[in-house]
């Protein structure tokens, strides 16, 4: 049974209750005030940088993840307000625009960009630098060293039957219809109906191999030994073989995709000082460093590598050579027609 | 609409019934028959660039809906959700009768027992299968130290996962409906089968299984319906040529970005519930 309200209870409630506005009031004022609304991917940070952000300046950092972009971008449609920062990629950036979703950094107001590398100012899918570079990396293929005999070097590898159930491929329209447009010799910038058809057919060919479709948990199905050989991001491989040393990264022979991860200001951001603040720091060159020495990443941030793990900046595969840099390219913008292809192309082949 | 509204409130009956409805009515307007109406205008809808919705209303959602190349879908989503709830009942039942007629002093501990699943969010409960289930999970190793498997067998992303998450999912809605019925079979009823010569099998069958009867129909539409638009447990359990309607889905929300198509097919499947339902009723009272 409840027990009734005691005289004393009912007293300190109803004193209690008046002052209730004004504590609400000043907890939306503190949260005016103080802190940024950053929307990442998961595994995207160094585990001091916004810590050491906070300590600095006294901006608190609200920090929410996801592990999916398509997953992301759904909820920033279906009408999540309130972040202020996301980190969005290169391939995204056109339709973040289109649909009025991202805000441009004003000019100027970031005295940090000019640390990031030449190739990465005023780039192709961003020419108007309205977001700014964070991290790049390369698709490419990973496998567990003492389950595959031999080390795979072409993307046809992960066609091959012999690995009948022990393939992963990444759950990402961008990659999958990447890689298979590499293998067909179609370039990007198609619109062919026929070119499309013979994309489903390659990727519906392969499914009888592949146990899953994911962009995070096949990392741990790579260290529990469930599957040999995936479609990876190459610093979430870097990442997941501190747990497995067997496991190890190659970038196909055919040559790969570079992509780029940027920060964008939310449209309405609440906190706009705060989070251009939190976007300069990081560009500070030992930010970045610290970053990419954690998420095993690329860093765009030119005045930052003198700070990199030198194992890291040695690796190719992180920080391709020139000669390498040749065989990588970045996804082409699609325009809405070609977006919708790709999507419808993708659709059909999970529903096969 | 002011009409609508008061026999959605009770009709001319007293104000104390209109009150006491007011809750289920207004959590029924806002939360199903609101967003249910803007799923099925949202139907009509044309798909726009980048996925911006438009608003030219027509069939197309519809008629593509209709493409061949779904009907392996659905017939997977029908086979798994029958598959499930046929387990379900055939694990359930004894279940229920257990607690009801043998459980004696245990009958409310073993009850909570059945709803402690439901504690936790069934993504826990699926991440903790994923340990059981994997190659070098707990299933796996303990076949081995016991000599049962010589290599590793890849229970994950298989039917047999699926299958085994749904229906460990799905048994409480089995069994609690049953429970219920088989809880209200008068035992004077058993006892006077008995008193007339019947034996224990003739006393169920004659008796006690008719009696229950409107828990297993009860049962089988709480597990199958839900089964139907279930998608966690094959994102998390299954591989992927085990795609069902749920899948389908979801993925045209979040991954092709076409509502529209995404939302004829949901009220596909619910038109199909709907009308499923009223068959159903329509039978059961002729």
């Amino acid at each position: 049974m409840a027990e009734p309200v005691s005289r004393r209870s009912f007293l300190k409630a109803a004193i209690l209750a008046p002052l209730m506005p004004a504590l609400l009031a000043a907890c939306r004022r503190a949260d005016d005030k103080k802190v940024v609304n950053f929307f990442n991917w998961s595994n995207y940070i160094g585990k001091d940088t916004l810590p050491e952000f906070t300590k600095r300046t006294g901006v608190a950092v609200r920090y929410d993840l996801f592990a999916d972009e398509d997953e992301m971008f759904t909820k920033l449609r279906a009408g999540a307000r309130g972040y202020d920062l996301i980190v969005v990629g290169d391939y995204l950036i056109p339709r973040f625009k289109s649909m009025n979703l991202i805000e441009p950094v004003p000019a100027g107001t970031l005295k940090n960009l000019g640390n990031l590398g030449p190739r990465f100012r005023r780039p192709v899918y961003d020419p108007d630098e309205t977001t700014v570079p964070y991290l790049w990396g390369t698709t490419g293929i990973a496998y567990n060293k003492k389950k595959i005999k031999k080390a795979p070097t072409s993307w046809h590898d992960l066609w091959d039957p012999q690995y009948k159930d022990r393939v992963s491929m990444l759950d990402n329209v961008r990659d999958c219809i990447s890689v298979a447009m590499q293998l067909l010799k179609i370039p990007q910038t198609t619109r062919d109906p026929e070119d499309f058809r013979k994309i489903r057919e390659l990727l519906v060919k392969q499914k009888p191999l592949v146990k899953q479709y994911s962009s995070a948990s096949y990392l741990n199905s790579l260290v529990a030994g469930e599957i040999d050989l995936a479609m990876t991001w190459s610093g979430d491989l870097f990442q997941t073989a501190r747990e497995n040393p067997d496991l190890d990264y190659v970038i196909p022979k055919e040559g790969t995709y570079m992509w780029v991860d940027c920060l964008a200001m939310m449209r309405g951001a609440r906190h706009r000082a705060d989070t251009l603040r939190l976007i300069d720091y990081l560009l500070e060159p030992s930010v970045a460093a610290g970053i990419a020495n954690s998420v095993r990443y690329a860093t765009p941030n030119l005045a930052a590598q003198k700070e990199v793990d030198k194992t890291l900046l040695k690796d190719p595969r992180v920080y391709p050579t020139p000669a390498l840099m040749k065989q990588l390219q970045l996804h082409h913008v699609l325009d809405s027609e070609q977006s919708e292809l790709w999507s419808q192309t993708w659709a059909d082949v999970k529903v096969a | 609409m002011g009409r609508a509204l008061s026999w959605l409130l009770g009709g001319r009956r007293p104000l104390a019934s209109h009150l006491l409805l007011a809750p289920a009515s207004l959590w029924l307007i806002f939360l199903l028959i609101i967003p249910a109406g803007g799923l099925i205008l949202l139907s009509f809808a044309k798909n726009g660039a980048y996925g911006a919705i438009v608003w030219e209303f027509g069939l197309h959602n519809y008629a593509r809906a209709f493409d061949p190349k779904y009907l392996p879908v659905i017939f997977r989503t029908l086979a798994f959700g029958a598959a499930t709830t046929a387990l379900c009942l055939i694990l359930g039942y004894p279940l229920a009768y257990y607690l009801v007629f043998r459980a004696g002093r245990w009958r409310n501990a073993l009850l909570i027992g059945l709803m402690v699943p439901f504690w936790s969010s069934c993504l826990v409960a699926y991440y903790s299968w994923m340990i059981v289930l994997g190659k070098e999970g707990l299933l796996n190793t303990a076949m081995i130290r016991f000599g049962f498997l010589s290599e590793p067998i890849g229970f994950l992303y298989t039917p047999f996962a699926i299958l085994l998450g749904l229906v460990y999912f799905y048994l409480p809605f089995t069994v609690l409906p049953l429970y219920a019925s088989l809880d209200k079979v008068p035992r004077s009823v058993i006892e006077a089968a008995y008193d007339l010569g019947a034996g224990r099998w003739t006393a169920f069958w004659k008796v006690t299984l008719p009696l229950s009867l409107p828990g297993v129909v009860a049962g089988c539409i709480l597990t199958f319906i839900p089964c139907l638009g279930d998608f966690l447990t094959v994102e998390i359990l299954g591989g992927p040529r085990y795609y069902l309607l749920g899948n389908l889905i979801s993925n045209q929300f979040m991954m092709a970005q076409d509502w529209p198509f995404g939302s004829a097919l949901t009220s596909l499947l619910l038109a199909g519930l709907v009308g499923g339902l009223w068959l159903y009723q329509r039978w059961e009272k002729a």
